[in-house]
């Protein structure tokens, strides 16, 4: 077998190891979500084509290891009737991760799994310049890591401050976890500094006069970010978009400038090291139209 | 008659919000509390009361430490 050979198995979700003939076999997963007749099946496979043991992955993946390679075809085939797919590696949209999102957890503010699905059936195992992962977090607990993919997603609420009953009381202030919050009470002011909140809502649940509210809720989006061998965070962009629908749109525009500045073998976070990060804000907001 | 007074600044949670329920029950619909706690304690002791439909009427400060006047809901 040729290295051209392997690299398209690769490609295909089938990664050669360490010892010869032997392949650790990527499944496709979406948001760390299986059900159990595919769980079933996955032990099954595991059992008759691999040495009976399963690897998850640090992204929320399954993978069975230790499958011949002459077993590779089969256990597709095997797989399959259940709605198991095999996953992709190489230089592609990865793996897809998800929180539970706000129809399981009480922190919640977007539905994560839904986003992540979204996202998967239009762009899993596209080709793209380096490998390319999107991770979603419900909130700003950001379970996900949100700023170590190459594009990151949170839940997102953005306070606002009505002065009406406002009695200045300092509560908000006092419990912002970033200090984004400066009260005068003498001028009747307060000022939220946006490039320091956090969008947690703290302000919002501790207000006891409801004086402070919800301006918008959604989805707030990170890009650039990577672990491997020099880490770097994403850092944001546009606005706090309202919709799945936006936010599916603004990482289109994502990958649209990626795929127009990157290198083969460069990751996102080193092309915006050479374009700069404004070059994408620019690009993202003219192809979207959103804020 | 006098608004019951409780002090929390050496509670950490959940005993802060657990004691504070613990004195609302003490007390009639609409009935007064004031609460002592200290920063750390404000964001979950207010929020849990507003989730259980009580209200924080009036908050003062002195030297860090928070003054609540909780009125029991319904």
């Amino acid at each position: 077998m040729s290295e051209a050979d392997f690299k398209e198995l690769k490609k295909g979700g089938m990664m050669r190891q360490a010892e010869a003939g032997l392949f650790s076999v990527r499944l496709h997963v979406v948001g760390g979500r299986l059900a159990t007749p595919q769980l079933r099946a996955i032990r099954e496979a595991a059992d008759r084509f691999g040495r009976g043991e399963i690897h998850l992955t640090a992204r929320q993946g399954v993978e069975i290891p230790h499958v011949r390679q002459d077993a590779l075809a089969a256990v597709k085939e095997f797989l399959a009737p259940s709605g198991v797919w095999v996953g992709v590696c190489g230089p592609t949209i990865r793996t897809v991760t998800a929180c539970q999102g706000c129809r399981v957890c009480p922190s919640g503010v977007i539905d994560s799994p839904e986003l992540a699905d979204m996202v998967d059936r239009e762009l899993y195992g596209k080709p793209v310049p380096h490998k390319f992962k999107v991770g979603i977090s419900g909130c700003v607990n950001n379970c996900m890591k949100a700023e170590e993919n190459d594009v990151g997603i949170k839940g997102w609420i953005d306070p606002r401050w009505e002065s009406p009953a406002c009695t200045f009381c300092g509560v908000c202030e006092a419990v912002c976890p970033t200090k984004a919050i400066i009260l005068s009470a003498g001028d009747g002011k307060l000022v939220i500094d946006p490039a320091l909140c956090i969008g947690c809502g703290d302000c919002i649940t501790s207000c006891p006069t409801g004086n402070m509210r919800e301006k918008n809720r959604g989805y707030r989006v990170f890009a650039g970010g990577k672990f491997g061998r020099r880490p770097s965070l994403g850092r944001r962009i546009l606005g706090v978009l309202g919709t799945k629908e936006e936010a599916m749109a603004s990482i289109l525009a994502v990958l649209d400038f990626f795929r127009e500045h990157g290198k083969p073998r460069e990751r996102f976070g080193d092309t915006l090291l050479r374009t700069g990060f404004p070059a994408l804000e620019t690009f993202v907001t003219g192809r979207t139209g959103l804020p | 008659m006098t608004t019951p007074q409780m002090d929390i600044t050496g509670d950490v949670c959940p005993m802060t919000f657990v004691k504070v329920k613990m004195g609302l029950h003490a007390i009639a619909p609409s009935g007064k509390l004031n609460v002592r706690l200290k920063e750390e304690a404000l964001k979950n002791v207010i929020s849990s009361l507003k989730t259980e439909g009580h209200r924080v009427r009036n908050v003062s400060r002195e030297e860090g430490i928070f003054l609540l006047e909780v009125t029991k809901g319904g």
